[in-house]
């Protein structure tokens, strides 16, 4: 259940991710669906991580001379993790719900005051919830586990925008 | 937004430099005291503390212009083009030690001396995407049609019975008239969505996207006040700003005309914390080194209400001026932007009832 928690909340992280390096590269007015595909690009950018921390975790386990130990440890850890990670989501999840509301001041405030600095602190929550899941672990394996995944999480946002601003140049030099 | 042809060229920018650099060096001594004794920053008063951040952040001083103000120039009369000397431009900034934007046009391929206009256009361009995705944020079309609602509204109720002419003044992309053509039935009203701006890049850019989604509207390389451009109603976003002292009331001047019927000029509310605000949103939403440089600069530069109110009066007497939409609802809290807006005054009556408080400032 918590390794599940993790997983949707790094999907979570990763379609927010494809958003947000995709905004400013659309001119158009009708852009819901670039912004769709944005999001499902950074889903799958987090599929791709979550898949590759999977394996690395299954052969980690598969590996280790206590594999119930390290499955208990890794699973504490990830618990730990969800102190940090789920009330982090939970405010960004409540920002988004609020600009439902239809007033241009309340959804132009959620930005300035909440989502943008959210945005602005996500490596700083990703690397404080990693540091406290793995802050306690038992096992060595258990920290190269966090770290490595902590890596990769922090690398998707990167890939995505260097992505997308290699698509947003072509189609500029194709204009001018 | 692009009004470079509009505005004084480098010459008279350099003018006005200089006018202010006297006045510079005796506040430079005050402030390499302060800077010299860190401590002192946190018993300062708040007029030496934004002197302060002056020194500390150079690229926040108001008295520089933006690097977009520079790095494209038209010739006044023609609107060609003019060619841009690189090392002219550094020079500009050197002078306020301001190493972000010495930064920024570093980075801008030269040929000879002269910055390559292929690479500026591309840079505007990816600029005005960049800034389009801040529109969005923050609905500024939302905002815009409903002034435009309740002023079409007033016009037709006054006996307007024509065709409206709206037209944004230095629309660069065109976001805000393709947003109006898209979201709003004011084409089926009769009126008419324009845009004009005198970067001839950004407007085949806005004619591309209209013409990309059949948007009713269109966009024009030109002068805005011109006899074949005018309009009934001005609108602009974060132009105003660019237009320093008397320039600023020469712009507005340009409104006087009899078929101007009102005009909304919507630009970055100046208070306390808007460049810290602004430093820190485009740090975040932002990608490329020019709009982080004039987004913040933007707004150390903006007009306060005062300025533009005065301005508005002198220029255009005959229209009834004010500013809309300074605070948040009832409270003392400060919109990020606020619009100076002129209209006739047979239109005001009924534009206080539709609008109330929001025209609270509006004699």
């Amino acid at each position: 259940m918590t390794l599940l928690l993790l997983f949707l909340l790094a999907s979570l992280d990763g379609a927010l991710c494809g958003c947000r390096t995709s905004m400013g590269r659309c001119p158009l007015i009708h852009n819901r669906k670039y912004y769709v595909m944005g999001v499902l690009r950074g889903v799958f950018a987090a599929q791709i991580v979550s898949g590759f921390s999977l394996i690395c975790l299954l052969l980690v386990v598969a590996f280790s001379r206590n594999p119930q130990l390290l499955r208990a440890d890794l699973v504490e850890s990830a618990r730990r993790m969800l102190f940090v990670f789920l009330p982090y989501a939970a405010l960004v999840l409540a920002n988004i719900a609020l600009r439902i509301v239809p007033s241009t001041d309340l959804r132009s405030a959620t930005s300035v005051f909440f989502l943008g600095p959210l945005t602005g602190i996500r490596p700083l929550v990703m690397i404080t919830g990693v540091v406290a899941g793995i802050w306690r672990a038992q096992l060595h394996q258990t920290v190269f586990l966090g770290l490595f995944v902590l890596t990769l999480m922090l690398s998707v946002e990167f890939a995505l925008n260097s992505y997308c601003n290699r698509l947003q140049q072509r189609q500029i030099r194709s204009l001018v | 937004m692009n009004l470079r042809g509009a505005q004084p060229t480098v010459c008279f920018l350099r003018l006005t430099l200089e006018q202010n650099s006297a006045r510079g060096s005796a506040l430079n001594f005050l402030l390499a005291v302060v800077v010299s004794r860190p401590a002192l920053r946190f018993v300062l008063p708040a007029r030496a503390q934004f002197l302060y951040s002056q020194l500390v952040f150079p690229s926040w001083n108001p008295a520089q212009p933006e690097i977009s103000d520079l790095v494209v120039q038209h010739d006044p009369k023609t609107l060609q083009r003019l060619p841009v000397n690189k090392p002219e431009i550094l020079k500009i900034f050197e002078r306020f030690q301001n190493k972000k934007a010495l930064r920024a046009i570093e980075r801008i391929p030269a040929k000879e001396g002269f910055l390559d206009p292929a690479a500026v256009d591309r840079l505007m361009l990816t600029v005005h995407w960049e800034m389009q995705r801040l529109a969005e944020e923050f609905y500024h079309g939302h905002r815009v049609l409903k002034l435009l609602r309740a002023t079409i509204a007033a016009m037709r109720s006054s006996g307007h019975t024509g065709p409206i002419r709206i037209v944004d003044v230095g629309c660069g992309i065109g976001y805000t008239i393709r947003w109006l053509a898209a979201r709003s039935m004011l084409h089926k009203e009769d009126v008419e969505l324009t845009g004009v701006d005198l970067n001839s890049t950004l407007v085949n850019e806005a004619n591309r996207l209209a013409t990309q989604e059949a948007l009713p509207c269109r966009f024009f390389h030109g002068n805005a006040f011109s006899a074949d451009l005018r309009g009934h109603i001005y609108i602009s976003t974060g132009v105003l700003h660019h237009f320093r002292g008397d320039s600023l009331i020469a712009f507005l001047r340009q409104h006087g005309n009899e078929t101007t019927q009102a005009f909304v000029h919507y630009d970055f509310q100046p208070w306390a914390l808007a460049p810290f605000g602004s430093w820190f949103f485009h740090v975040i939403r932002m990608r490329t080194a020019l709009a982080r440089h004039d987004g913040v600069l933007s707004t150390a530069r903006a007009h306060n209400a005062h300025t533009l109110v005065s301005a508005a009066r002198a220029a255009v007497p005959e229209l009834t001026t004010g500013i809309y939409g300074a605070k948040i609802w009832n409270t003392p809290a400060p919109r990020v932007f606020h619009a100076l807006v002129g209209f006739r005054p047979a239109l005001v009556p009924q534009l206080k009832q539709s609008l109330g408080r929001m025209l609270g400032e509006l004699p």
